[in-house]
């Protein structure tokens, strides 16, 4: 029967039905192939995002570059030398008037201070006996009294300027440009 | 373990008590500050508790300060120090931009004005545009400011009144006003009798919005208080005539204040004096206690 079936040429020629069976068989997988890309390709453009993502966020993972601090950096236009005012040569007597003075307005500052730190001493001194006044008399006054003041701040005062203020007088307006540079990180 | 049991041995009989007496009494638990102060403090609370009004008159006084206006002069030390300050700093400084376009001006007069000039070569480089320079600039500068008058910083040469905030604008200025106290009529800071229901500070308020200018319209003064604690207090017992069981003196507590704004026009019963000018019309103890909370910094 095997050899009737494999034939003289040890081909095999199976009956018309063998062949369609063989038919069938290479054309499946033609007949599939379609199916199989859409199943796969989509497949495979989620994973080329995903290591896209990935990429991105390894990059983000970076720290953000730091704001450069401008007061910290000496223009360039400073290291000039021909900018350099000539150092003069002080005789004797300057210096040690310099040197003098220096020590007098220590001194006097040194004063200044003591003073100012007797003052306060003495205002803190005053308001804590009206304190205690206050509590020998009645303890709800006392307990008002220590209360904050939630209407004081924010305090704004204009302070002491060289000249008096002009009644009536309206200051010029200024032009300027802005020239900041911004960062953003 | 050892050490507590030493330390309640070692405290004395009297104060053990005393300390019994305060812990049953206060059970706040407020922190005393002296021990004397304590046992006053325990007994008059303890009046209280039995309903006994306390025999001192409460006022409510505020300080009102006008804050200066101007700087104040310099002393001489002042001054050389300063002018030393600035020496130093030009003498450390670099050159400035303005400076240098300064002496490159220069520097082309004298070429332009010296006898192997070549225009040419000068006008190829600076592509031969009219500069201003910078000494003309530094000139229309000067003219403008000029043009401004400021105001004159002493105005008092022609002396102003007492009564106007307008004097001693380098100064801070105390408001003085005269009222009658008792039988007196005395200069004091302004103040009102306290009454039940308000806080000090309301009384203090009361005070400076109840003055004879306040009332008429005249005068207008915007105070900003500087919180509800009294800055001071002075405390004084009436003569005997007036004394009695239930008042023996009076508590006048005060209240610090800037002047926001005030009106220009004041009438004689308004003071304004600087610190050391209070000797001239404050009785002396009431100025020793008023003096401390004055500062003239």
């Amino acid at each position: 029967m095997f050899l009737s079936l494999m034939g003289v040429d040890g081909h095999v020629s199976q009956g018309p039905w063998f062949a369609s069976v063989l038919t069938l068989k290479t054309s499946a997988p033609l007949r599939a192939e379609p199916k199989k890309k859409k199943k796969v390709d989509p497949r495979r453009e989620q994973m080329v995002r995903e290591r896209l993502k990935k990429k991105l966020k390894k990059l983000e993972r970076v720290p953000p570059e730091l704001i450069p601090i401008e007061d910290f950096t000496t223009p360039a236009k400073y290291m000039d030398e021909t900018r350099v005012r000539g150092a003069p040569q002080l005789p004797f007597e300057e210096s040690e008037r310099r040197a003098l003075l220096l020590k007098e307005w220590s001194r006097y500052k040194q004063t200044q201070h003591r003073a100012e730190m007797e003052a306060v001493g003495l205002a803190v001194e005053a308001q804590r006996e009206a304190l205690e006044e206050l509590r020998l008399e009645s303890e709800e006054l006392y307990q008002a009294a220590l209360r904050p003041d939630p209407l004081l701040f924010p305090f704004n005062h204009q302070g002491p300027s060289y000249t008096p203020p002009k009644a009536q007088y309206e200051a010029p307006e200024g032009k300027y440009n802005n020239i900041t540079k911004v960062y953003t990180q | 373990m050892a050490a507590p049991c030493s330390r309640m041995a070692n405290r004395p009989l009297w104060r053990f008590i005393t300390n019994v007496r305060r812990t049953g009494l206060k059970h706040t638990g407020v922190r005393q500050i002296s021990l004397s102060s304590a046992c006053r403090a325990a007994t008059q609370t303890r009046s209280k508790t039995e309903g006994v009004p306390s025999p001192w008159k409460l006022y409510g006084a505020v300080c009102l300060q006008r804050l200066p206006v101007i700087s104040q002069e310099r002393n001489p030390i002042e001054d050389q120090f300063a002018e030393l300050m600035h020496q130093m700093e030009l003498e450390r400084s670099l050159l400035s931009d303005h400076e240098q376009r300064l002496l490159e001006d220069s520097e082309r007069m004298t070429r332009k004005q010296a006898d192997n000039y070549d225009s040419d070569e000068e006008e190829a480089d600076y592509g031969g545009q009219e500069t201003i320079t910078a000494q003309d600039q530094e000139d229309t500068w000067e003219q403008k400011l000029k043009h401004f008058q400021p105001a004159l910083r002493d105005r008092d040469v022609g002396g102003t009144p007492l009564g106007s905030v307008e004097r001693c604008l380098g100064d801070s200025l105390v408001l003085l006003v005269q009222q009658t106290v008792g039988k007196e009529t005395i200069w004091l800071l302004p103040q009102a009798q306290w009454e039940a229901g308000e806080t000090l500070r309301q009384t203090a308020e009361r005070g400076l919005s109840s003055l004879p200018g306040q009332l008429c319209g005249e005068a207008d003064f915007k105070a900003t208080f500087l919180g509800n604690t009294p800055c001071g207090v002075y405390r004084y017992t009436f003569p005997k005539e007036v004394r009695t069981e239930r008042c023996v003196g009076a508590k006048v507590f005060f209240f610090k204040a800037f002047l926001s704004a005030g009106s220009a026009s004041q009438k004689e019963p308004f003071l304004w004096v600087k610190k050391t000018e209070l000797q001239r019309y404050l009785k002396p103890p009431y100025l020793e206690k008023v003096d401390r909370f004055i500062l003239n910094l």
